[in-house]
């Protein structure tokens, strides 16, 4: 059987890679793609310590599939307020999107 | 399972359903009308979550419905009924689609109220999600508003950027302790955690930065200024209520209960963050023009003063923290609506929010004047108001648990933020007005300002009754703690 550690190593990769496309991309999209990615290894975490951990309890593996749903609620959102965005201003860059300022 | 346990929570939903078809079935209904509906929904769900005072019930083993759940609903009922009404104008004038608006209010408060009665990890994720969610959706709610629009992508960007992060700290924690409970998290950490101690920080510095976002402390508080600039108004005043309420609501759960026996290891870090919230959030404030950015960093500085409250929990110590940190959101919050109130009085009249715009109210109306001056000196921390009971009672409490460099810190920084607030009551007590026609006197709005005064100076002056209350709701949060820490000694 493949060790837990591959796991989790992935996890941190994935998630890594996540906060380095929030920190790094400009469109709103793409970010939440990267934010999406984090979620992903949010995910595998929890169905990687569930099976390994803890097989004889679900809730590491129903964690993951709430985690799920909830990204596709967000996905949806998100998009939403983009398109508003899109609309008004003809952008999704959220460097031009600065109306305010401190 | 007992269902009937989440009644308040039914009605609340139910209520808010019945808001989204009224608006939609019944044309002839007036649009403010609807504001008087949702809160009637907010009011009953409130009072009728008063059965369960001293009782103690669980759901499942996902909810606790205890002193402290009920101090909740009470609290963030209310606040959703303050809001209900001081939005009617607001929205009648201002927004589209009255009706769901008013609905996600009441959802916000579910969210917000199973946050504070969530009893293990999973319950209180998507508790913490439901009143974000609702709260992006509120922030962008003036479709056409550049500003709303970006208020709405920033907010929910960096949110989900956070709740992201607050996730993988969970998956940490539930990966050492094998459990998502939080009786059961402590319990596991009560024992011996050399072998974890890693992987045990990395997800306790995370869930950090997660909550810290959600009360808007430095460094997670760059979505604050924006969000509260852009949102509509009285959503400002409803996020910088509700939403560092239930964070703090969930941020005391999470380390007053599961993560307590680790105290020693993550006091340092929130002090640390306590530090920097406050004295940035109150020099920046300095140079604010707009009242809500103003507004908004002086909730920054607040919340540092809360974090503080997190920060003197101690394992084996008394739950005066716990209960000062209470006492201090209530008074924080009756405050800040007070003042949000009015400057929402005066924007449905004006359309105005620049501190310059102020310049002479206290000729033009000069009750909303005096009631925004002394919300403004209440906040600043003055006596007579709650905000030096609260705020005198919490620095002690830290002063007690060897936090005594933290709460000269917050008394020096008390008196910079009575700096800008003094620059608001300048304009308005000390500028002619550049219109000296009065303004006109909205008997509803100036009602509830009225009342909120009332509870500013009720408990700036005799605290006593609220402070019972916190007590009872803080001794149900740690009567678990140590039974659970009771049943691992057994072990």
């Amino acid at each position: 059987m493949i060790p837990m550690q591959h796991f989790l190593v992935l996890s941190g990769i994935l998630f890594s890679l996540g906060v380095y496309g929030v920190l790094a991309r400009r469109s709103a999209v793409l970010i939440l793609m990267a934010v999406e990615l984090m979620l992903q290894a949010v995910s595998i975490n929890f169905i990687a310590f569930a099976v390994y951990l803890a097989p004889d309890a679900f809730v590491g593996l129903i964690f993951a599939v709430f985690v799920i749903t909830v990204a596709a609620a967000e996905v949806g959102l998100l998009l939403a307020i983009v398109l508003r965005i899109f609309r008004n201003q003809a952008t999704a860059n959220v460097d031009e999107v600065d109306v305010m300022r401190w | 399972m007992d269902w009937s346990l989440l009644v308040p929570e039914y009605i609340l939903a139910g209520w808010a359903a019945m808001v989204v078809s009224l608006d939609l079935f019944w044309g002839r209904l007036r649009k403010e009308q609807l504001a008087y509906v949702a809160a009637a929904g907010a009011l009953t769900a409130t009072l009728v979550s008063l059965i369960w005072v001293n009782d103690s019930a669980s759901f499942g083993n996902l909810l606790q419905v205890d002193n402290y759940t009920t101090f909740f609903r009470v609290f963030f009922g209310l606040i959703a009924f303050v809001i209900c009404l001081a939005s009617a104008q607001y929205v009648k004038d201002r927004l589209l689609h009255p009706g769901e608006y008013y609905a996600l209010i009441l959802l916000t408060v579910i969210g917000g109220t199973y946050m504070a009665a969530a009893k293990e990890l999973l319950t209180a994720y998507i508790s913490l999600e439901l009143l974000s969610f609702s709260l992006y959706v509120l922030t962008s709610y003036a479709k056409f508003d550049l500003k709303s629009n970006e208020a709405g992508l920033k907010y929910m960007l960096l949110g989900a950027f956070s709740s992201a992060i607050f996730l993988y700290g969970m998956s940490l924690v539930y990966g050492v302790t094998k459990t998502t409970s939080f009786a059961g998290i402590a319990s596991a950490l009560s024992g011996d955690t050399s072998g974890i101690a890693f992987a045990l920080m990395l997800g306790i510095v995370l869930m950090i930065a997660g909550l810290g976002f959600k009360v808007a402390a430095v460094p997670f508080h760059m979505w604050t200024p924006d969000a509260y600039e852009g949102a509509p108004l009285p959503i400002t005043a409803f996020i910088s209520a509700i939403s560092k309420a239930a964070g703090f609501a969930l941020f005391l759960k999470l380390f007053g209960q599961a993560l307590l026996p680790m105290a020693d290891d993550w006091r340092w870090i929130i002090a640390g963050l306590s530090a920097a919230t406050m004295i940035l959030g109150n020099l920046v404030a300095i140079q604010q023009h707009n009242i809500k950015r103003l507004l908004a960093y002086s909730s920054i500085g607040q919340a540092g003063f809360m974090l503080m409250g997190i920060a003197a929990l101690t394992p084996h110590g008394p739950s005066d923290p716990a209960s000062a940190l209470l006492l201090y959101l209530v008074g924080y919050v009756i405050t800040n609506l007070a003042a949000f109130v009015c400057v929402i009085v005066y924007y449905n009249q004006t359309g105005k929010d620049e501190i310059a715009d102020f310049g002479g109210l206290a000729e033009r109306a000069p009750f909303l004047a005096l009631c925004l001056t002394i919300a403004l000196f209440s906040l600043a921390g003055m006596p007579l108001f709650a905000g030096f009971a609260t705020k005198f009672i919490l620095f002690q409490t830290a002063a007690q648990q060897d936090l005594l460099w933290l709460s000269s810190i917050a008394v020096f920084m008390s008196f910079v933020s009575l700096y800008y607030y003094l620059g608001i009551i300048k304009q308005m007590y000390l500028v002619e007005p550049t219109e000296k026609a009065r303004l006109p006197v909205p008997r509803m709005e100036y009602a509830v300002v009225a009342v909120l005064i009332v509870g500013v100076l009720l408990v700036g002056l005799y605290p006593q009754p609220l402070f019972n209350g916190v007590e009872n709701a803080t001794s149900a949060l740690f009567q678990i703690t140590q039974a659970a820490a009771a049943a691992s000694a057994g072990l």
